[in-house]
Order: structure tokens, then C-alpha cells, then sequence
């Protein structure tokens, strides 16, 4: 590997010194012990607004539970209908080249459309559907708003997947017998998967960011933790938020650890037995 | 696939009924900014009477009209917002009138506060807390008095000036600086604020209400032009700020509670209305927001330090040459364009 330059290394500590500040400075607000309305000055260490989240003031663990729910059944649901979509599309096009592509452009951009409507014509349009159709679950009413945005992550991370993909692997297995299904199985979701799962990832992510769609989407009740934090400008937002949110960055920092970790043992294990086959 | 569908269909709306029943719960649902009462008070309030609170927070006025405008407001009881939304609320039609007869503690509000242009006749809203906009500055740090908006122009406050960040606030200042109204609607007298306004961008250091505090505190900024709420706290951090009731007049506002015409939850909204009338709970709410109270029996449970807080103790002389920002209709895009350009400097 080569040696870094001092100038590199230094200019890469300060992007990322750029990059973190933010972040660092909300882990230590998530302790001061500064208790007032707002709490501009570090007075002191303190764990008292960990102790409150998990008191439960506010009502901040609900809604997180409540946008984590909402953001795994998204996720989960706009997954199977991403990738299906997108392998159906690809087929399609792979299929019919005697047929005109019109159509398949035509869905392939209402696909896509849901991320460039802004958000807030998408919203009352869904609060608008939802009342008339009298469908009155908040949860189940979140679900499908979101569905509705996070289906295009999904979708085109899959196809761009499988678009560079080469053919023959499908027909070989075709050739040798399998069905379509089994074709569906063992070789292209295989494939598909990487691309399955960060477009599951970054559709997580805007599930559990989105504010303007879900404002609107969501009945009465406490809303999600997007809704209630936007909604604390008025009398500034409690340091309890710092608190949470140091906790999800905690975990978001260990859940990318593991996943590194875990990538480079399988991968330390499969060079393994590659070399194990060679000298054989 | 018909068959499919239409099967779909009836199963969705044989369970709507299901979803529906709800009429008979000791609940009030209410919509307004997060935290804006007091979790204690609203804890107590169902220890009390066994009427549960379910709040909705929003984040903004214009957001929550176009909610309730779409929706009817159903689903929520009782909605805690601005005088000009008010307004806007009742012409529409989106809340009801309230029974006066359900309470026992209405004769607890001040007058002052009450037979508003939103509401004359005292019919549909419960006004909450008051608050105006104000300037403050550091006697040590400005070479000269500030007594009023014109002030604000002047040359010796280059960058200097931290304030709160509101088309209809900055240019109504502007409009009551040269003499006219806040709710100003004709475009000729708008464009000539327009040109006033202009030259304030270059004092200005801090647009925002948290920045424009923190700038004070930290004496980046020398003045401000803040809501009463942030000079209320700005007397505990920052005691070297004095506060300007400037002569030009003082913009205020109401907040107040209003009953939606679509609520399923009368009698819980009115005996939640009745609590917050209750006059020791209307005075630790003024308190714990920073805002000028409304209730004329609460006064005698108000601290010392409420008093003797400038900020939020409004002497009624200053009250009588204030104004409340309306809505203004039409005229909104003129103040909205207006401010963009300004802001765009």
C-alpha cells in the first residue's frame, strides 16, 4: 500500500473533522448538565437527560419505536416489491426487444416518480386518498405513504444491478435444467442481493427521516421522532433529544462495525479455502 | 383480477367500522407545537379527571392550516395556535363555538386578551398566552439610546444586530417604523417598505431565533430583536440587556385554544379548557414558557421574578399602542417576495 503524504493526511483529518464536529457536539450536549430552556453553555458531565429519556418524558421512546416500526415494514415491503419490479422490468426488456419499449419507459418512470414529486404534494395527496377512503390507522397509513417513496430506492439499485449482469448466467441455468423459480432463487436474488440490501438501507434511512410526508399522512397521536422533533422549534428542543440521538449514532457506529467485521472474516475465511482448493 | 379486487374492497370497508368506534373515550386530541404545555401539566390534568391527552405536535402554522383545511380537522379536538390562524380557522368554518356554561373558571381571563379581531364576540377561542416581539441591546456595547425600530437603521449597529426571522414580523416593523400599519396591504406603500428595508440586511448579524440568542449571549451580537419569550430567558443568562418597548408601538400575539367543528371529544375538550383556566395552572404555564399570562386570577400566584421580568410584564399603557399581525390575504405574496429578496442580498 502506498504511504500517505502529510498534505493528504492532513487534508483528509480535516474533511472528516468537518464531516464529525456536528456530531461530536450533540454526543456532548447529550451531557451537560445545563438545565436551561436553552442550554447554550457546557456547565458540566452530566447523565441526567439519558436518565429522562428512559424515564420516558417527552414520550421520545415511543416515537422512535413508532418510526422504527414504520421504517422496517416499509423497508420490508417496498424490498419485495422493489426487487420483483425491478427483475420483472429487466426481463421484460431482455424478453420483448421486438416489442416497442414505450410502456416499459413509461413504468419504469412512474417507478421513480414518487422521489421528484415534492414531498408535500405527495402528502396531502395521501391525506387526502387516506380520508377518503376512510382509512383511519396511523401506523397502516405511514406504512403505505412510505412505501410509496422508498419502492424507488429499492427498484433502481436492483436493476442497475442487474442491467450489468451478464445474461448467460440465467440462460446456463435455464439450459441446465432449472426452473424459473429455482433460476429466481439460486441465481439471481443471490446476485441481487448487495443491491437489494443497500437499496433496503437507503430506503430505511429516508423512511426514517421523512417529516413533510409523514406530518401530513398521520392522524392524531404523537407522531414520529421526525414529527416531534420539528415540531419542538417553538420552545427549542429538549437536550433529551441529544440524548437519543447520541444513542442511535452509537448504534449506527456499532451496526457498521459488525457488518465490516463480519465482511472481512467471511472474506478472510473464503480466501482460505481458495488457497486450501489450489494447493490441493 | 376483478374478482380479486372487489374482494379487496368489501374487506377494507367491512373493517371500517372497527376502526371508527371511538366515541365514548375520555380522550382530547390536540394539535400545536411539541412542548408548548407543559408534560407535567398535562400528566396532572389526567390524574385529575381521567381524560387522557393525546398531542399532536406540528411545526408550523402554514403546515397546520393546510392539514385542517384538507382534512376538516377530523380526528382532533382542540387546536392551540396563533391569532392571525385563528382568524383563518373561524372563517372557514373549521371550529365550533364553545358551551361557556361548562366552565367554571372563564371569568378568570383578563380582558385585556379577550374580544380580539379573531374572535369578538368571545365565542370560540381560549386565549393561552401572550407574547410580543421586543428589542433588547447592551447599554455598554451601543453608543447611543435605542428607543424604537428606526433605531435598528442606524449606522453604528453595522453586524451587530441579531434578530427573529419572519416575513410578516421584519417587514411590519419596517411598515410601523415609517408610520403605517403591520397588516399594510396596498403594493405602493409595500414597495416603499421594501426599499427601507433593504439597507437593514448589513447590521444584521443573526437571523433565527435560537442563533440570534446565542449570538447575544455570547456577545457576538450587541442587539436584538427577539420574541418575549427568548428576552424573558435572556434575564437570566444575559442580565447586561435592557428591554425596548419601542415607541413606534409593540407587536403582539395570542396564542389560544379553539374546538374543531369535527370533534368527537366536546366534553373532554371543554373540561381540558376549563383546567387550563384553572388560575394556579395558567400561572406556572406562563411562567415555564416565558410568555405574558392571560389570566387575570392567576396573577396573584405569579412569582416575583415574573414581575420584575420586562419582557413578559407588559405595562398596559405599552399594550394600548400595540398591534396583532392578521392575516393579509392576498397581499401575503408581496411580503413573502418582499422578504425573499431581502433575505438574498
Amino acid at each position: 500500500m502506498k504511504k500517505h503524504s502529510f498534505g493528504s493526511l492532513a487534508f483528509m483529518s480535516l474533511v472528516l473533522l468537518v464531516l464529525y464536529l456536528p456530531i461530536i457536539v450533540v454526543v456532548v450536549y447529550s451531557f451537560n448538565d445545563n438545565t436551561a430552556r436553552i442550554p447554550l453553555a457546557f456547565t458540566g458531565w452530566s447523565t441526567r437527560w439519558y436518565d429522562s429519556l428512559f424515564e420516558g418524558r417527552g414520550g421520545y421512546l415511543d416515537a422512535l419505536w413508532l418510526s422504527v416500526k414504520v421504517a422496517l415494514w416499509s423497508v420490508l415491503i417496498s424490498g419485495v416489491i422493489g426487487t420483483l419490479g425491478a427483475i420483472g422490468m429487466t426481463q421484460r426488456a431482455l424478453d420483448g426487444k421486438r416489442r416497442s419499449g414505450w410502456f416499459d419507459a413509461v413504468m419504469e418512470s412512474m417507478v421513480t416518480l414518487p422521489i421528484m414529486i415534492p414531498e408535500i404534494i405527495l402528502g396531502l395527496a395521501f391525506m387526502v386518498i387516506f380520508n377518503a377512503l376512510g382509512i383511519r390507522g396511523n401506523e397502516a397509513r405511514l406504512v403505505m405513504a412510505h412505501v410509496t417513496f422508498c419502492v424507488p430506492y429499492v427498484f433502481l439499485s436492483v436493476k442497475s444491478r442487474l442491467v450489468g449482469m451478464d445474461q448467460s448466467l440465467f440462460d446456463a441455468a435455464r439450459d441446465l435444467g432449472a426452473s424459473s423459480a429455482r433460476v429466481l432463487r439460486d441465481i439471481t436474488l443471490p446476485l441481487c442481493r448487495p443491491a437489494i440490501i443497500s437499496g433496503s438501507f437507503l430506503a430505511l434511512a429516508m423512511s426514517m427521516d421523512d417529516f413533510v410526508i409523514s406530518f401530513f399522512v398521520y392522524g392524531a397521536g404523537e407522531g414520529t421522532l421526525p414529527i416531534k422533533i420539528y415540531s419542538s422549534v417553538k420552545v427549542g428542543v429538549s437536550p433529551v433529544v441529544n440524548a437519543l440521538c447520541s444513542l442511535m449514532i452509537a448504534a449506527a457506529f456499532i451496526f457498521a462495525a459488525l457488518s465490516r467485521y463480519l465482511g472481512a472474516v467471511k472474506k478472510a475465511r473464503s480466501s482460505r479455502n481458495q488457497m486450501g482448493l489450489t494447493s490441493e | 383480477m376483478k374478482k380479486i379486487m372487489a374482494l379487496i374492497l368489501c374487506l377494507c370497508l367491512s373493517a371500517l367500522p372497527l376502526l371508527g368506534l371511538a366515541e365514548e373515550e375520555k380522550v382530547v386530541n390536540i394539535l400545536s407545537w411539541e412542548g408548548y404545555v407543559d408534560e407535567d401539566t398535562l400528566n396532572a390534568f389526567t390524574e385529575e379527571t381521567g381524560i387522557k391527552v393525546v398531542w399532536s405536535p406540528m411545526e408550523s402554522i402554514d403546515e397546520m392550516l393546510l392539514k385542517i383545511s384538507q382534512s376538516g380537522g377530523e380526528g382532533y379536538d382542540l387546536i392551540l395556535t396563533s391569532d392571525y390562524s385563528l382568524d383563518i380557522l373561524r372563517q372557514e368554518g373549521l371550529i365550533q363555538k364553545l358551551d361557556k356554561s361548562k366552565f367554571t373558571n372563564y371569568g378568570n381571563l383578563n380582558p385585556t386578551y379577550m374580544s380580539q379581531f379573531y374572535d369578538p364576540e368571545n365565542e370560540y377561542v381560549i386565549p393561552y398566552v401572550s407574547g410580543c416581539t421586543l428589542i433588547v441591546y447592551d447599554p455598554e456595547k451601543v453608543p447611543f439610546e435605542i428607543t424604537g425600530y428606526e433605531d435598528l437603521w442606524n449606522e453604528a449597529l453595522q453586524d451587530s444586530i441579531g434578530t427573529l426571522d419572519l416575513d410578516r414580523v421584519i417587514i411590519g416593523v419596517t411598515l410601523k417604523s415609517m408610520g403605517y400599519s403591520m397588516n399594510e396591504t396596498d403594493p405602493e406603500i409595500l414597495a416603499q417598505a421594501k426599499e427601507k428595508l433593504m439597507p437593514l440586511y448589513k447590521n444584521i448579524r443573526a437571523f433565527g431565533d435560537t442563533e440570534s440568542y446565542a449570538a447575544l449571549v455570547s456577545g457576538e451580537a450587541s442587539v436584538g430583536f427577539i420574541y418575549a419569550s427568548f428576552a424573558s430567558l435572556l434575564q437570566t443568562d444575559a442580565p447586561q440587556f435592557q428591554v425596548v418597548y419601542p415607541k413606534e408601538g409593540i407587536g403582539f400575539g395570542i396564542d389560544g385554544f379553539v374546538l374543531t367543528a369535527a370533534s368527537k371529544h366536546v366534553d373532554s375538550a371543554h373540561a381540558f379548557l376549563d383546567y387550563i383556566m384553572n388560575p394556579e395552572v395558567a400561572a406556572h404555564n406562563a411562567e415555564y414558557q416565558g410568555y405574558t399570562n392571560v389570566n387575570k386570577a392567576a396573577e396573584e400566584y405569579l412569582s416575583d421574578a415574573y414581575w420584575s421580568n420586562p419582557a413578559v410584564c407588559i405595562p398596559d399603557d405599552v399594550m394600548k399602542g400595540s398591534e396583532i399581525v392578521q392575516d393579509v390575504g392576498e397581499a401575503q405574496s408581496i411580503y413573502t417576495d418582499i422578504y425573499t429578496a431581502f433575505k438574498l442580498q
